[in-house]
This record gives structure tokens, C-alpha cells and sequence, in this order.
């Protein structure tokens, strides 16, 4: 009897060996049922799968991180002395980018006028002294800037020095109502005089009541002796409105000025003048419009019935 | 009866495979972790007669070489559980200081473990399965007989129940 089950445990054996062989070698045959059953299997457990993953994925981080404790603190913390620092990096780059561009701008005027200019940095913006409209830049006595001298930016006259110090100046804005320039008209070269009022605009008086003004024209500087304070040809504004008062003994006009005094990040000081005047060459190009295209619609009527006339 | 058990015995062996693949597997341990289902097979046939641990182990390595995560041919891990369990079964059935001393099972499944591993790491490099480094195949052994008797006491009480339940009988462990 033991026998007869010990044989038959055998067998079993033997059986399931072969079974196990059999399945072996159609594996490795290539029989396509068996990879099916392998997907099939795939496919079963996916669900299972997925809601253990969600299940462990809290489990799974909590463990991380406690394990990963201190490394995980240095980490956020080298994180964000790397963000703070690529953050400043990049306010620095936008600064210097303005920057660039402001300083290639006064440098496209300067040379086309032929000025040997002294480039700054405004280091303060703000009501200095007695002045209400003044600005600071990082360059003085030592980078050979003198009182009186013109300033200017890309777009054009910015002020004069008023104060200087060593290694900084002072420079009183053409919005500062205090501020008076000699203007001619580019083109009809007509003088007058440019006041500051405290905003981007100003007043021009014009000497002569018969000079023809009109919205557009570009107002240059007209130059001082010795090109100080304001040397010539220095674009300054554009005018907006004229006024043309029934017996006023001269005509005024609102000018707005070329330079944009709220944007200021690098301006120039003019330390030599050209010789020859350079008339009209620092006149701003106008823009040119683009063209809108204009589509034209035929519409042919179709005939329509006329109102029928009453029958009698 | 027996389909009870044969019922019973595989509901218990689909839920530590479902177990295992679902949870364990996505669990990374140190030094390669434990296998929860060839734990339970060989722990299963310590307690069976060497033909039941046999079938079990057939229908084991059948559903462990269904898993994605095997590599090898489909019946290389059938072989191994097949004669693993016949093995495991034939040298503790009948001897009582085998069986009714637990520490004896922890130390034969974690050696029967570390066996089968080996095994099915032999007979894959014959059966031209891609196998590891040396050095990584060691490592890996190593690390499931050290989990396997860690987790082997754990489970130990929890598959005598299961057994007992199946077989309706009762083992003092």
C-alpha cells in the first residue's frame, strides 16, 4: 500500500516535470498562445497594479523622505539659493538688456551728429537740491563732465548738468519747470523758446507771430555759445497742439518731448560739440505707416419683383 | 473535498500573487527585497505531503511564470517549484522535530529559497536567459534569504492558518 502511493507520488512527479519541460520548450519554440497567456495575465493584474500604485504612492514618499531627510533639506535648500540667484540673474540681464539698448540708441545719435559723449548710469531718479526734476548719474568730474553740459538719450535732449562731483553729477530734466531751451523748427528752422512744465510736455513760445506752426513738426536744439549748455541740432520734441490766440503777440504751441524721462537707465553727456552744426541730421524719421489693404465689394442687385400695380 | 480544497488552495494562491505583484513588487527593499508568493509556496509544501507540494508547486510556478516580471521561458519557474516543494515536502513530511518546530521552517524555506533562486538562475543562463553579473547575482541571493528570514516568522502563523483551514486539520506550531 505504502508502495503503491509512494509510486504514485512519483508519477506525479514525473508528470509535472514533463508538464513543466513541455511548457518549456513551446516557449522557447515560439508558440503564440503562450505569450497570450502572458498579456492576458498583463491585462488581469493592470487593475490591481494601478490601484496599488495609488494606494503605495503616499507610503512610498513618506518613506522617501524620511529616509532622504536631510539630504532633501539640503537639496530645497541649494534649490532655492539657485532659484533666488538665476531670479536675480535674470532681473540683471533685463536691466542690462534695457540698458543696451538705451546706450546703442544715443550712441546711433551721437555719432550721426559727430558728439564725443561720456555715457552714465542714472543712479537716482527724484527731486534733488532746489531742483523738482533731476536725476543723478554715476559719472562726474573725473569721467571730464562740467557743469552746463547737454544730456541726452536715445531719443533726445534729456537736461543739462547742473551740480558735479567727483565721481557723480546732477542733471536737471527738460520737464523741470524751470527749464528753458532754445528751439528752432527742423525745416523752417523759426526760433523759439521751449519752457518746461513738470510733465513729458512743454510750452513753446515762438519769436515770430507769422511763422507757420503745425502739429508734427520736430523742434531741435538751437545751441548755446560754446555748445553750453545745449549744444545744436539735439532733437527735443514733437509738437501736438498749436494755439493760435486772437491777438497774442506771439504763438505758443504744447510740445512733447522726444525722451522718454520715464525710462531713463543710461544717458550721455555731451563733452564736445562738433564744429559745424549738424542742422537737421538728428531730425527722427518719421514712421512709416503700413499699408491696411482696403477690399472693395461689387454687389450687383438682383432683380427683384416690382409692387404690382392695382389691377382695375 | 478535494475540489474545496483545490478551490480554497488557489483563491489563497491568486490573492499573495495579486498581493505580490501589486503591492510588494512596487515596493523597492534593500538589496532586492523578498518574493511574498515563493515564500508562501515553500512555506505551503513545508506543511503538505510531498505530492500536494508537488501540485502546489506546479500551480505556483505556473502563476509565477505567468508574471510580467519574469523573464525567463514560460515552465523554467514550474521546473524549480516543482522539485523545490517536492524536496521541501519530502524532507520535513514525516518528521515531527521538523515540523513542529518553527524555527526549523524559517531556516529551511529561507534555505530552500535561496536554492531556488539559484537554481532558476543556473538553468536560465543555460536556457540562455540574460543573466547579471556575479557579483549582482550574489548580492541578490543574499538579500532574499536575509528578507526571507525576516518576513518567513511573519507570515509562518498566518499560512499554518490557511493550510489548516484548507486541509481541515491542525498543526501546532
Amino acid at each position: 500500500m505504502r508502495n503503491g502511493g509512494e509510486n504514485r507520488g512519483r508519477l506525479l512527479l514525473v508528470i509535472l516535470i514533463v508538464s513543466s519541460l513541455f511548457l518549456i520548450t513551446l516557449d522557447l519554440r515560439g508558440v503564440n498562445v503562450l505569450n497570450g497567456l502572458r498579456s492576458g495575465t498583463q491585462s488581469a493584474l493592470s487593475p490591481f497594479q494601478r490601484a496599488g500604485n495609488v494606494v503605495l504612492t503616499p507610503v512610498k514618499n513618506f518613506v522617501n523622505d524620511i529616509t532622504h531627510l536631510g539630504r532633501t533639506r539640503n537639496q530645497i535648500e541649494d534649490l532655492r539659493k539657485q532659484n533666488q540667484k538665476l531670479r536675480e540673474q535674470l532681473i540683471s540681464r533685463k536691466n542690462q538688456d534695457g540698458e543696451i539698448k538705451q546706450l546703442k540708441s544715443i550712441l546711433d545719435l551721437a555719432g550721426t551728429a559727430r558728439f564725443k559723449i561720456v555715457s552714465a548710469k542714472v543712479i537716482a531718479q527724484g527731486s534733488s537740491l532746489a531742483f523738482t526734476r533731476a536725476i543723478t548719474i554715476d559719472a562726474g568730474r573725473s569721467s571730464g563732465i562740467k557743469k552746463n553740459m547737454t544730456v541726452i538719450s536715445g531719443n533726445g535732449l534729456v537736461g543739462v548738468v547742473k551740480e558735479v562731483f567727483t565721481n557723480s553729477a546732477i542733471v536737471m530734466l527738460a520737464t523741470d519747470p524751470a527749464f528753458k531751451v532754445g528751439v528752432r523748427i527742423a525745416g523752417s528752422q523759426q526760433i523759439g523758446i521751449l519752457s518746461g512744465l513738470g510733465s513729458s510736455t512743454a510750452n513753446l513760445q515762438l519769436l515770430d507771430n507769422q511763422t507757420a506752426i503745425k502739429v508734427g513738426d520736430i523742434l531741435l536744439a538751437r545751441g548755446s555759445v560754446n555748445a553750453q549748455p545745449f549744444v545744436p541740432g539735439v532733437p527735443v520734441g514733437r509738437v501736438t497742439s498749436v494755439s493760435n490766440a486772437a491777438g497774442a503777440v506771439t504763438q505758443s504751441a504744447t510740445v512733447k518731448y522726444l525722451a522718454s524721462f520715464g525710462s531713463l537707465g543710461v544717458v550721455s553727456v555731451v563733452v564736445k560739440a562738433p564744429k559745424a552744426d549738424p542742422r537737421d541730421v538728428l531730425v527722427p524719421v518719421k514712421p512709416v505707416p503700413t499699408p491696411i489693404p482696403t477690399v472693395t465689394v461689387f454687389v450687383t442687385p438682383s432683380p427683384s419683383t416690382s409692387p404690382s400695380a392695382p389691377s382695375n | 473535498m478535494l475540489l474545496r480544497r483545490f478551490g480554497l488552495t488557489g483563491t489563497i494562491f491568486t490573492f499573495f500573487f495579486i498581493a505580490q505583484e501589486a503591492v510588494i513588487s512596487q515596493l523597492s527593499f534593500p538589496a532586492g527585497g523578498f518574493s511574498l508568493f515563493l515564500i508562501l509556496t515553500l512555506i505551503w509544501a513545508a506543511l503538505s505531503t510531498p505530492d500536494v507540494a508537488a501540485a502546489v508547486g506546479f500551480g505556483a510556478g505556473i502563476l509565477l511564470d505567468l508574471s510580467p516580471s519574469t523573464n525567463g521561458p514560460l515552465g523554467h519557474w514550474t521546473l524549480i517549484l516543482v522539485l523545490m516543494s517536492y524536496a521541501i515536502a519530502f524532507f520535513s513530511y514525516g518528521d515531527e522535530n521538523m515540523r513542529g518546530n518553527p524555527l526549523s521552517i524559517v531556516l529551511m524555506v529561507t534555505l530552500a529559497q535561496a536554492i531556488a533562486l539559484a537554481s532558476y538562475l543556473v538553468t536560465g543562463f543555460l536556457l540562455g536567459v540574460t543573466a547579471t553579473s556575479f557579483s549582482q547575482t550574489l548580492i541578490t541571493i543574499a538579500g532574499n534569504a536575509l528578507w526571507t528570514l525576516v518576513v518567513t516568522p511573519l507570515l509562518l502563523p498566518v499560512v499554518v492558518w490557511l493550510h489548516d483551514l484548507t486541509f481541515d486539520s491542525r498543526m501546532r506550531i
